[in-house]
């Protein structure tokens, strides 16, 4: 079981049974040690959401509440630049960040051509994740 | 007028590539000039050329990224595939957010850029067509005498001809006789055609 189906993990990453009235950090991604790395990366925000699958993910980024999405790792049911091109339709002005391994520049390009606001290689930038992760919530 | 060639524009400080550039796209029948820095290009550029760039991002001098900064400075849109043998993501990303059309690392097949040059061809086709289509739109604007411009903007508003004249202080039979004119300057045959000629004239939000 997911940690965000149980409604929270140890990071107190909270599941989609606890979404709060305010802006919300969507994460998207398989359970894979990517995303939690990244869920880990984010565990100083307060107002992290996980969703347990892709119409979860699609429902919240395209609310009100949506601060910002952050699509951790591959998506098992869906490509991720079809993902992407969705979360893009539903809100044009969303901040969309994709995490890639380094030195992935056509998966970067792709991304950024399908609606992405930044890509973020991981290894190593947690902290320009964190960065622009701040910048798109303030 | 005679609408000019699409020409595919080659910047690279490297004699090689510029050459066997010029040769893949006149194989493909795409007719090619190629500059050998960003300087060379910026001076000799004429804005009503259509066609797309293919754009080295080292070069010595400009850089093609700042040359990208440079034509969005002047307001050029023409779609620019970067070419480089050393990109790394946070470069693509950068060229990207400035509005490349596309970020390719060589080496690539020859199909590759040929592809990608077609639909940036296709892209720039669209561009200027839509430029063309707000040009017009923002002439006929030009030719409305003030009162009849704010009838058009409060009917686009979606109110009635008894609301205008409310609004303008004017008979109701006033509105329509300038809503009429209106119609005829903007050569518009209903109020939704109105309405979309206003928004493609819109400034982005």
């Amino acid at each position: 079981m997911l940690a965000a189906e149980m409604g929270a993990n140890e990071n107190g990453i909270k599941g989609d049974r606890e979404v709060q009235r305010v802006r919300t950090i969507i994460v998207a991604g398989q359970s894979s040690d990517r995303t939690r790395e990244v869920l880990r990366a984010l565990s100083g925000f307060t107002n992290v959401v996980w969703p347990t699958s892709l119409e979860s993910a699609l429902a919240q980024a395209g609310s009100q509440d949506a601060g910002c999405l952050v699509i951790a790792d591959d998506l098992r049911e869906e490509p991720i630049d079809e993902f992407l091109q969705e979360a893009r339709e539903l809100q044009r002005n969303l901040p969309i960040f994709v995490i890639t391994d380094p030195d992935d520049v056509a998966e970067a390009v792709s991304a950024m051509r399908h609606g992405a606001t930044a890509v973020i290689e991981i290894p190593p930038s947690y902290a320009a994740l964190c960065e622009e992760v701040s910048r798109a919530m303030q | 007028m005679k609408d000019l060639p699409q020409t595919v524009f080659v910047v690279d400080d490297d004699d090689a590539v510029r050459d066997s550039l010029r040769m893949l796209l006149k194989s493909a029948g795409v007719h090619a000039e190629t500059c050998a820095s960003a300087q060379e290009f910026l001076t000799s550029y004429d804005a009503s050329q259509p066609g797309c760039l293919v754009l080295d991002v080292r070069m010595p001098g400009m850089s093609g990224l700042e040359m990208q900064h440079e034509l969005n400075l002047r307001g050029l849109t023409m779609p620019v595939i970067f070419i480089t043998g050393h990109g790394d993501i946070p470069m693509a990303v950068e060229a990207m957010q400035h509005g490349a059309f596309d970020f390719l690392q060589k080496p690539f097949r020859d199909q590759e850029l040929l592809d990608r040059v077609q639909r940036a061809l296709v892209r720039d086709m669209d561009n200027r067509a839509r430029l063309r289509h707000t040009d017009r739109i923002r002439e006929r604007l030009a030719s409305l005498s003030p009162r009849e411009r704010e009838v058009l903007d409060l009917v686009t508003q979606g109110k009635a001809n008894k609301m205008v004249a409310g609004d303008l202080g004017v008979s109701q039979r006033t509105v329509e006789i300038h809503r009429a004119h209106v119609m005829q300057k903007m050569e518009a045959g209903s109020l939704a055609e109105l309405v979309r000629m206003m928004m493609a004239v819109a400034p982005s939000p």
